[in-house]
């Protein structure tokens, strides 16, 4: 394992987190707003930190094995996260060392977990890093850098192949360079026509921008304390349930639908599963709510579909505090944070794709037992699936679930009630955000204890790094 | 580039992050002396001049009360000691405009001291007023209170702004501090890293230089693999070129 290689590569992404640091700097010296020094010494150190392996480092060496490549991608994450949180921690306020750190992993996973009981009294330069730590998260921060900073194509194809699974990859069938152009593409094009739509809509440009950052890259943070529900609009929240969703959606897939390719989102069988199976939620939601005296069917409708698209595409936007809701319709949207969205979408967490391996899995397991001669293949989207796929699948899957079970108990250990720490742990290791309890939609997790906090900020990691990555990591012997 | 250059850079860099921190430290503690200097100057002033008038102004009342009881010389001058210590704390006040609205809450006092002043002006020891409670109480005792709490209220004005600056001085405390916390921990980083770069770069490429010379004069061909191109290339290649004429 050659470390400085590591350093150059992680060294090359914080320069490109310099880049949204600076952004933040000019709105800062625009408004004033008391924390231009804050963004001037970050980008500094970013650009240190950033510039210095590359004096070092000799380029003729760049090319990484995988070994190395998870190493990048994994202590990438964890550097990047660390630089992110340096303008919580100077502004202060709400933000201690541990709230810090918390935001900052939720925004770059785009969990969108917040600790903060005031998001207005944060001045706007603060905001837009916050909401720009999601949008980079959003596509990857690895992915990103691969974009804009140049690279050999051999190190490329091994750091998408380790940010990318096997199932997202599949999705693409170009060349890493294409991939990821597609992915920037598509993630650019829906990022400018949702903010354009929302300030049709009525929203400010700031936070128009702010939301369309958040949406996009399914994470959730609000500019205001209220989330989505500030607003009050019916047009606002159709604009962010539709990209919400589309952004749920493997953008190969929608790349392959604008340029009118064979495989789209009307040919795909996961995207047709994904939207029945979230139309399902909000049918049931709709008649939970509507039954046990919420208000009219229209009302119950419009806040259940919200809630049932924001919660099954990981976003984590609020329409109105589901605390208070059924505990039928909780557990429905509990299920919906387990299920999270489709692979190759900016979603974290389970994902869609690995529920439906699993169930043809389950079904190709029961034709075995009543034909055990029979050849018996498992197909995603007419393509036979791998042992090996459905084995990583499986064993992710229950991976993902022990990981669950172990956090939960470690909260309860804590101190931390039963629902607000399995739905904690839940919305954060699926990178959605809200919980229930004391962790509801309009709430958020400043209450919790510093190790719980710690702890989540981890899930979310793994959420989103996908378990294998951190697992390969932590168990390399050659450092 | 050249090993007296990294070498440079590296001590450079370290130097212009404890820089960089120190700068910021420098700014934020000035910051403070700042807010320091508005809760001493701006505030403090303010609410020791309110305390003084209602000293003043308790006076004031005890010498009405001994005029009612007749007692005119020692009365007339507890009222003319405390109207004069009244006036200059009210000169303090009104020059002393931090808050919004203070101005009009000075006014408010002003207006409410000066009516005070007309009831108390007339004579009181030898007159119908003279040991008159029923007066005092309808028409002074109201219009002291009344005071009183224009006073308090320009006061409660001064105290919760002060309150205010003095959490906002421990959170601008906070922000001092932390940049130091930060350049501490990115140096210790930096320095580590650093030691990698020159450790991977510069001590192992020699290693392997002294290595591969040993291994010559045991008679297999020379060759160090140095990835970087700087001095110790230079070195491989002349030793190169050395052995390769021998």
């Amino acid at each position: 394992m050659r470390i400085p290689l590591i350093i150059r590569h992680i060294g090359g992404i914080l320069l490109f987190t310099s880049l949204f640091l600076f952004i933040a700097l000019i709105f800062s010296l625009i408004d004033r707003d008391g924390t231009s020094l804050i963004f001037l010494y970050c980008t500094i150190l970013c650009l240190i930190f950033g510039l210095f392996p590359m004096i070092f480092v000799p380029t003729s060496t760049l090319a990484i094995n995988i070994r190395e490549g998870i190493a990048i991608v994994v202590a990438g994450w964890f550097v990047v996260c660390l630089f992110g949180s340096l303008p919580y921690l100077l502004w202060g306020g709400e933000f201690s060392l541990v709230n810090a750190w918390f935001e900052s992993v939720s925004g770059y996973t785009t969990t969108g977990s917040s600790i903060l009981n005031d998001v207005e009294g944060l001045p706007r330069s603060l905001l837009f890093w916050r909401s720009s730590t999601h949008w980079i998260g959003g596509l990857g921060v690895i992915l990103f850098t691969l974009i804009i900073l140049p690279g050999k194509d051999s190190s490329k194809f091994v750091l998408v192949s380790t940010e990318l699974s096997e199932i997202a990859r599949q999705n693409f069938r170009e060349s890493s360079k294409r991939t990821l152009h597609i992915l920037f593409f598509v993630y650019l094009c829906l990022t400018l026509a949702e903010t354009i739509l929302l300030k049709v809509c009525g929203m400010s440009l700031f936070d128009a921008v702010n939301h369309a950052f958040a949406t996009i890259a399914t994470g959730g943070f609000s500019t205001r304390n209220l989330s989505i529900s500030h607003f009050n609009s019916i047009r606002i929240e159709t604009v962010i349930m539709l990209f919400m969703v589309l952004s749920g959606i493997n953008f190969g897939l929608l790349f392959g639908t604008v340029t009118l390719q064979n495989r789209n989102i009307f040919t795909s069988s996961i995207v047709r599963w994904f939207i029945l199976v979230l139309f399902t939620g909000i049918m049931l939601v709709t008649a939970s709510l509507y039954a046990s005296g919420y208000g009219s069917l229209w009302h119950s409708l419009r806040y259940a579909s919200f809630q049932v698209l924001s919660l099954g595409t990981t976003t984590g936007f609020a329409t109105t505090d589901t605390g208070n809701w059924p505990v039928f319709t909780q557990l429905i949207l509990i299920y919906f944070t387990l299920q999270c969205a489709c692979i190759g979408s900016t979603s974290g967490g389970l994902k869609f794709d690995r529920i439906i391996i699993f169930f043809k899995s389950l079904n190709k397991q029961l034709r075995l037992i009543r034909h055990p001669k029979a050849a018996v293949v498992c197909k995603l989207e007419n393509r036979p699936v791998s042992e090996q796929l459905e084995n990583q699948t499986l064993v992710f899957t229950v991976l993902y679930l022990l990981i669950i079970l172990i956090s939960t108990l470690a909260l309860t250990v804590m101190d931390v009630d039963l629902m607000t720490s399995f739905s904690g742990v839940t919305a954060t290791i699926g990178n959605v955000g809200p919980g229930f309890g004391e962790v509801s939609s309009l709430s958020n997790y400043s209450g919790l204890p510093a190790g719980a906090k710690i702890l989540l900020s981890l899930d979310m990691l793994i959420g989103r790094l996908e378990i294998f990555n951190i697992l390969i990591f932590f168990s390399l012997k050659n450092f | 580039m050249k090993i007296k250059l990294k070498l440079f850079l590296g001590f450079f860099t370290l130097v212009l992050m404890l820089a960089l921190a120190g700068a910021y430290s420098i700014i934020e503690f000035t910051r403070i002396s700042t807010s320091v200097n508005a809760i001493l100057e701006d505030n403090y002033q303010s609410i020791q001049a309110t305390k003084d008038m209602l000293e003043a102004i308790e006076r004031e009342d005890s010498g009405i009360l001994l005029l009612l009881m007749g007692n005119f010389r020692e009365g007339r001058h507890t009222i003319s000691l405390s109207d004069s210590i009244f006036r200059r704390s009210l000169d303090i006040a009104r020059n002393n405009l931090t808050e919004e609205n203070e101005q009009q809450y000075v006014t408010n006092i002003e207006s409410y001291y000066t009516r005070y002043r007309s009831i108390i002006e007339y004579p009181i020891v030898n007159t119908s007023r003279q040991g008159n409670i029923e007066w005092y109480e309808t028409e002074v005792y109201p219009l002291f209170q009344d005071l009183k709490k224009a006073i308090h209220t320009l006061m409660d004005l001064n105290q919760t702004s002060m309150y205010r600056e003095a959490m906002m001085l421990k959170e601008k405390s906070k922000r001092a501090i932390m940049p130091g916390i930060v350049a501490i921990g990115a140096g210790i980083v930096f320095t580590l890293i650093f030691n990698i770069f020159i450790n991977y770069y510069l001590v192992s490429p020699i290693k392997r230089l002294v290595r591969s010379i040993r291994n010559y004069k045991r008679g297999t061909v020379f060759g160090a693999d140095i990835e970087t191109n700087d001095e110790l290339k230079e070195l491989e290649n002349s030793i190169r070129d050395l052995t390769s004429k021998i």
